[in-house]
């Protein structure tokens, strides 16, 4: 087996990297596939809190590098997938305690044993951003709808370009169909002629993306609500499967008064 | 957007976020900061002037960004100077070159 590693960026903070990845860690695991997700923020960990694996962690990355513990020993599985897989990282050290190279030497000895590894990058494009681009195959950006993060959406397309890890894949996250139908919002349409970049996914704005967080179960693991879909949607792109991109609808009046059905 | 924006023509917010961003990017990529622009503005017309005649009030300096590749596009109208017959051209509009071109 030669595993993918897939690195999650986006400059901006608090843009949903940590979401993303989470989901379409549990998508892909609910493919079938064997995935092991990566925290790659030091000093300011999250994945495992947004995974609800908070409390079984025992050792972390830096551990391992450290020489405390065996990589394995690290490795937190989620019971909730077949083969899905947590390496944390440690919350009270800084950047500087894992090099770009030890992230490469990370991923190498995980590449036999899994399909995907999923790599949550800190936001900044400083040394954080570039541990977690290094072992990169794939790249996915991810954006919210707002000139911000758009922004700096494509000053880490280009980063990720003149390291050679290009092209970036787009992630359009919480898009408001409404507010774009009213010209409130950037439109998928407008973020692609800014910033003429591949699309792998729109993940629509969602109210359960917030409880399903609160309680630690990443919608995609069985949510049926249209955040979920889209991640799987986004996991199913990964895999190589050609499934065309759904613009986001906004509901209809009676879907707005029955609740939404899909 | 209310009726009132619309019947005046007035921009969306999401068109004028489209065009701000735009024109950030094409700087941003280019790593010249739009005040930069002036200043080579200011440069050329110098250098050129010493030389030729130009309409300094027309000369254009922009940034272009195509896929991977920016340029500097300059466009400098040339006024004729009609008391010299040497140059060739004596008579016409100034002489402007196309961007791009």
């Amino acid at each position: 087996m030669e595993g993918t590693v897939v690195t999650i960026t986006s400059g901006k903070g608090g843009v949903g990297k940590t979401t993303t990845t989470a989901n379409i860690g549990a998508a892909l695991a609910m493919l079938g596939k064997k995935v092991i997700v990566i925290d790659g923020d030091i000093g300011l960990r999250n994945l495992d809190i947004v995974m609800g694996l908070e409390n079984r962690i025992v050792y972390d990355v830096v551990d391992y590098l450290e020489g405390r513990c065996r990589l394995r020993q690290a490795l937190i599985r989620d019971k909730r997938a077949p083969e899905l897989y947590l390496l944390p990282t440690a919350q009270t050290r800084d950047k500087s305690a894992v090099s770009p190279e030890q992230m490469v030497q990370v991923c190498d000895e995980l590449r036999a044993e899994a399909d995907f590894m999923l790599i949550d990058s800190p936001a900044g494009i400083e040394q954080g951003f570039q541990n977690a681009l290094a072992p990169a195959n794939k790249v996915l950006v991810v954006t919210n709808p707002e000139v911000s993060s758009v922004r700096d959406a494509d000053r880490v397309i280009g980063l990720v370009e003149s390291k050679e890890k290009g092209p970036a894949h787009l992630v359009i996250n919480r898009l408001v169909a409404a507010r774009v139908k009213k010209q409130e919002m950037l439109s998928t349409q407008d973020i692609m002629d800014v910033l003429s970049t591949d699309i792998i996914g729109i993940v629509p704005e969602d109210e359960s993306i917030l409880s399903s967080t609160n309680r630690g179960m990443p919608v995609a693991f069985n949510g049926a609500s249209p955040a979920a879909s889209a991640f799987r949607d986004i996991a199913r792109r990964l895999c190589g499967e050609d499934v065309p991109l759904v613009e986001p609808k906004s509901p209809s009046w009676w879907q707005k008064l029955f609740g939404r059905a899909e | 957007m209310s009726f009132f924006d619309k019947l005046f023509g007035r921009k969306t917010s999401a068109e004028t976020a489209k065009q701000r961003l735009r024109f950030v990017l094409v700087h941003d990529r280019a790593e010249i900061p739009p005040g930069v622009l002036a200043l080579i503005k200011d440069d050329i017309i110098a250098v050129i002037s010493r030389r030729v005649n130009i309409d300094r009030d027309h000369v254009e300096v922009n940034v272009t960004h195509e896929d991977t590749e920016s340029k500097l596009l300059v466009d400098i109208p040339l006024i004729p100077n009609i008391n010299n017959t040497q140059t060739g051209r004596v008579s016409g509009t100034p002489a402007r070159r196309k961007p791009g071109s």
